[in-house]
């Protein structure tokens, strides 16, 4: 790595201040595991950095209200997360997630608004946290916005934040009854980079699934809603006929990518599979 | 490049390793590795460099991090250790020892990493099963594969650690 200026602001505020600038290789990390890994690779070389790690404690905390909802401080590490009471009780996916996504030491560094905010379409909760109806709030000093998840990716790699704007928090709304469930299919370890990813959550009411949200991942430029599949869901009663028909309308709805963990052809099959694996899962949540 | 001006791109720091205080100074673009070898200690090895294969792990005020992507400059006051901390009284730990019996290891490139991670994993889970073990460790790589060697050595070292 080539030698940079390391700016460390004490205040959300000043941070944001350090971001007002027309150089668009100063950045800003919260744990630095992924932004470190593309400067080792030469592909990204910034003149200044400011790291996050010193403002107020409080965007690190999670809140939990009655009905379950969740607000998240964007720079809770995903180990914290993971040992929230109120996150297990009330998004249960979101641990059974972190489980395989990277290992300990990374977990223990890595922020959520950091792993949110990269806009790698490999990353694991981009997916989860769609499907949960989650929102990003974000800061900047002209204010504060909230976003949908579904609106925070524009492309590979690319988000709807601009370069002076951070996410502060989180928002998991309540799940009030609905079952969730991701799936990650890796060709090397089981916590390797996803081939796919694939995020099911559903309202169900009886045995009737009233709403379905379907989210596939790592096979394309950035998480996306699955319509088609999701419509086969909606009022219907799961046998292996629907779930049959679920995977055919995913496979037929979205283009996916080929790399080095697998062709285009091999990842639609996989999409195919895991929709129906998906929706059993989350049936059994 | 001399090291005798401060800089934007250098920061004195200080830290404890290994219960001794140090003082250093560091350049923001070098790695936690990469301080620690100034320091004398070559324990904590960049492999994959990337935070794959744990045989750089450093515990860091008490967590468990990938020394090749920690920024030195970050480790300001922070309490720093290595394998090379023998504790206090300079004896092998419950977790080295079971390791030694149950030869697990060949080249040994890897066990500072996975002694430091067992420590962690006993710490968390005083009575972790196999599927416990297995996540938790698997973010460490051991290229002679003595993974099942290491999986007896954690089981062993969990029993010893209850006395």
């Amino acid at each position: 790595m080539i030698p940079f200026e390391l700016a460390e602001p004490r205040t959300l505020k000043s941070a944001l201040k350090l971001l007002e600038t027309d150089d668009p290789s100063v950045r800003a990390f919260g744990g630095g595991t992924a932004l470190i890994l593309m400067m080792k690779a030469g592909v990204f070389q910034p003149t200044r950095l400011v790291s996050l790690r010193g403002i107020e404690k409080r965007y690190a905390k999670v809140a939990s209200s009655k009905d379950g909802s969740l607000r998240i401080g964007a720079l809770t590490t995903l180990s914290a997360l993971g040992r929230v009471a109120a996150v297990k009780k009330s998004a249960p996916v979101i641990i059974d997630t972190l489980r395989t996504l990277s290992n300990v030491r990374v977990r223990n560094v890595a922020t959520l608004g950091g792993h949110l905010a990269h806009g790698d379409p490999h990353m694991d909760l981009p997916p989860v946290l769609m499907a949960l109806d989650a929102q990003v709030v974000t800061a900047a000093v002209s204010g504060s916005r909230t976003l949908a998840m579904g609106d925070l990716y524009t492309g590979y790699y690319e988000t709807a934040l601009a370069r002076n704007e951070l996410i502060s928090e989180i928002i998991v709304p309540a799940q009030a009854g609905r079952r969730a469930a991701y799936m990650k299919v890796t060709t090397r370890a089981a916590d390797d980079w996803p081939t796919l990813g694939i995020a099911v959550s559903l309202g169900v009411e009886g045995q009737t699934i009233t709403d379905a949200r379907i989210v596939v991942s790592a096979a394309t430029e950035k998480p996306l809603r699955l319509a088609a599949a999701e419509a086969e869901l909606r009022g219907a009663t799961v046998d292996d006929a629907v779930l049959a028909r679920v995977g055919e309308a995913a496979a037929a709805e979205v283009e996916l990518t080929g790399d080095a963990h697998g062709t285009a052809a091999y990842k639609t099959e996989l999409l195919r599979v895991y929709a129906r694996r998906a929706v059993r899962k989350a049936l059994a949540a | 490049m001399a090291k005798t001006s401060m800089s934007a791109t250098h920061k004195d720091i200080s830290f404890t390793l290994n219960g001794r205080p140090v003082t250093a100074l560091a350049g923001n673009h070098q790695n936690l590795v990469e301080l620690l070898q100034e320091q004398g200690l070559f324990g904590a090895r960049e492999s994959c460099a990337q935070g794959l294969c744990g045989c750089c792990t450093v515990i860091v005020d008490g967590n468990a991090v990938s020394g090749c992507l920690t920024m030195a400059t970050l480790v300001d006051g922070a309490d720093v250790r290595t394998i090379e901390d023998t504790g206090a009284d300079g004896k092998l730990d419950a977790v080295q020892q079971a390791f030694i019996e149950t030869g697990a290891f060949q080249c040994g490139f890897c066990t500072p990493g996975f002694i430091l991670m067992t420590r962690q994993l006993l710490d968390e889970h005083p009575n972790p099963d196999e599927d416990q073990i297995r996540h938790y460790l698997a973010g460490n790589l051991c290229r002679c594969a003595a993974y099942t060697e290491i999986i007896k050595a954690v089981k062993l070292a969990a029993k010893k650690r209850k006395g």
